[in-house]
């Protein structure tokens, strides 16, 4: 039982990172429908240029997130700007083109500066106190690392809730999801609206680059292995929906320990593909998706 | 839309002749077997191309797991013919056979949603193969998915194990498959596949039906990636799962977007520069002291370069669309 437990919380950790990223997915989608597939390798950059900062240009933590967290997010507009938007008006199969060969390119720039050995830096330097457990009612063991990754990730997502849904560029944002044309019609500058979305998403992005960095270790292809086990988990929850997208992340980090832990371990990252195709196949809307999955 | 006449005219037939002469100049060349592996595997390459074409070129659906079949044929031929003993002219066609069955079954779901649908399933699709053949020991007989001692194919009781023999083994299959989907192309199928990837619905309107010609598509795509993966399984002798990743679907997409998406042409040119390309990238990069697996930067600015400068082909310059 406790074992359960501590695999049910080691879930909602693995989720709440998920779900980070799957937000940077979603939003993109939502505004201009292409799957990004560079958006991984972000995460995987955030988690590089926290440890940047750290090891070898020795500043604090606290400005070291902050930095990695600005990078990305700056790294986020550059890519729309230089690759996505000049194929706006492109066929779509050109833009998810450009987003794979992005991709290509983020992944093994990182393998070329950095090495594909993995990394333990970010974890070596977590603070003494984020190294301490605390054990919670059942018996489970919770490091203070992993319960500030569930609160932060709790946080950030009632934040962006609060931002989509309060805020002018929030609102623009809506506007541009159902419509672009009446949305540059009613005078949103949709080109701006598009590059605040980036930077959001590649900010959250990073965030959970740097969550990893610290429990786990930092290498060159965790963008792609988390990347498309997020991806799964926005499909899973509907893709274009924001909510959807943090409910999938944390049913799939919660699926993907479990089956780990009961089934084989050699289908762990397999998990996220298996839900992702019975989800296309069973409910193609995802799980809060709109009814109709037919979009252009 | 496109002038495939060449193929059959006189200038290809030279072309094609003088592709048949390649094993005797080398054959006084020091390196000539190297030669001829680099030979062969381009032309394995201009044949997955061709086939991966039919569904992302003829018909405008993006196929991000070409690889799934490519693995099936292997593992299909290697296994019966490594395992059960099955003669290579037995293994091939039911090796056809078994991906096309898997390319209309990983089709269907998709067939009532829109394109990134299917981008999304055959990801996810060739993935998990990867995954079983990867973890899968009783089925595959070894760890990685690792098939030892698949035999050469035997014609009239000679073995064909040599180089200059797998050069025209290789060479043979892509001339087949070339005439089918040539012919293919050109015909009224060819032409609902074109229609369907201009505009489904209008299509549907003049009465094409979508489901039938789609999964007829991802059929005759699936089959021909298992025929490439057949001739792979005997020309490797060994196979593990490694091969199998999603970079070599990337790779081979890389090669039709170079050529000019949904061209011949196109796939062929593309495939002959990226298969020998990739070759010589991976001995040159070594002396560079990088990682052989930064080809795959270059790989991803072509195709980033290629969509945003030429998005119908190096061949093309015109700002037609894929």
């Amino acid at each position: 039982m406790t074992l359960f437990l501590e695999q049910i919380v080691n879930g909602l950790v693995l989720g709440g990172i998920y779900a980070l990223i799957a937000v940077g997915y979603t939003m993109v989608y939502g505004v201009i429908q292409l799957i990004n597939f560079a958006h991984g390798e972000i995460f995987m950059f955030g988690a590089y240029f926290a440890f940047l900062c750290l090891a070898v240009l020795k500043f604090p933590l606290w400005l070291a997130v902050l930095a990695s967290i600005l990078l990305c997010a700056l790294m986020g507009v550059v890519i729309d700007l230089i690759a996505y938007r000049p194929l706006r008006n492109a066929p779509r199969l050109s833009a998810l083109i450009t987003a794979i060969g992005i991709s290509l390119i983020l992944q093994n720039l990182a393998r070329m500066i950095w090495g594909a050995e993995p990394r333990r830096d970010l974890a070596n330097a977590k603070s003494a106190f984020l190294s301490q457990t605390v054990i919670i009612p059942g018996g489970a063991q919770l490091s203070y690392l992993d319960l500030s990754i569930i609160i932060l990730a709790i946080l950030l997502m009632v934040g962006l809730n609060r931002l989509i849904s309060l805020t002018r560029i929030g609102k623009a944002m809506r506007a541009c999801a159902q419509d672009k044309m009446a949305a540059s019609l009613m005078g949103i500058d949709t080109n701006r609206v598009i590059g605040a979305t980036f930077a959001i998403g590649s900010a959250l992005g990073a965030v959970a680059g740097i969550m990893v960095g610290m429990r786990e270790t930092i290498e060159p292809t965790m963008g792609y292995y988390k990347g498309v086990a997020a991806f799964a988990a926005a499909v899973l929850g509907g893709i274009g929906n924001i909510t959807g997208a943090m409910l999938g992340g944390v049913v799939l980090g919660i699926a993907e320990v479990l089956g780990a832990g009961y089934i084989s371990s050699g289908y762990r990252v397999a998990i996220s593909y298996i839900l992702m195709i019975l989800v296309i196949v069973f409910r193609p809307a995802g799980l809060l998706g709109r009814a109709s999955a037919k979009r252009a | 839309m496109i002038s495939m006449s060449s193929i059959l005219s006189s200038r290809s037939g030279l072309i094609l002749f003088f592709l048949c002469l390649v094993p005797l100049a080398t054959a006084y060349l020091d390196q000539g077997d190297y030669l001829l592996r680099i030979c062969s595997t381009a032309y394995l390459y201009m044949l997955l191309a061709l086939g991966l074409n039919v569904v992302t070129g003829f018909t405008g659906l993006l196929d991000l797991g070409y690889v799934g079949f490519y693995l099936i044929g292997g593992y299909t031929a290697g296994l019966l013919m490594a395992r059960l003993g099955w003669s290579y002219w037995a293994a091939l066609p039911v090796a056809a056979i078994h991906g096309g069955l898997w390319g209309l079954l990983r089709g269907a779901p998709t067939l009532r949603l829109t394109g990134d649908y299917f981008a999304i399933v055959t990801f996810g699709f060739s993935e998990l193969l990867f995954r079983i053949v990867k973890n899968e020991e009783w089925l595959i007989g070894g760890p990685n998915g690792f098939v030892n001692d698949i035999p050469a194919p035997t014609l009239f009781g000679y073995e064909l194990w040599q180089y200059w023999q797998q050069y025209y083994h290789i060479l043979i299959l892509l001339i087949l498959t070339l005439l089918v989907v040539y012919r293919l192309h050109n015909s009224r199928i060819g032409r609902a596949w074109q229609a369907i990837s201009q505009d489904e619905e209008a299509a549907q309107t003049m009465g094409i039906n979508l489901h039938e010609y789609k999964s007829l598509a991802f059929a005759i795509s699936a089959a021909i990636g298992a025929i490439g993966g057949a001739f792979f399984a005997q020309f490797q002798v060994n196979i593990s799962a490694g091969v199998f990743e999603f970079w070599e679907s990337i790779l081979i997409l890389c090669m039709i977007v170079l050529g000019g998406i949904g061209t011949l042409k196109g796939a062929l040119i593309g495939a002959a520069i990226l298969g020998s390309l990739g070759e010589v990238l991976r001995i040159s990069l070594s002396w560079m002291r990088l990682p052989a697996d930064s080809r795959y930067l270059i790989f991803g600015a072509i195709l980033v370069m290629m969509m945003r400068f030429r998005p119908a082909g190096i061949l093309r310059s015109t700002q037609k669309s894929p």
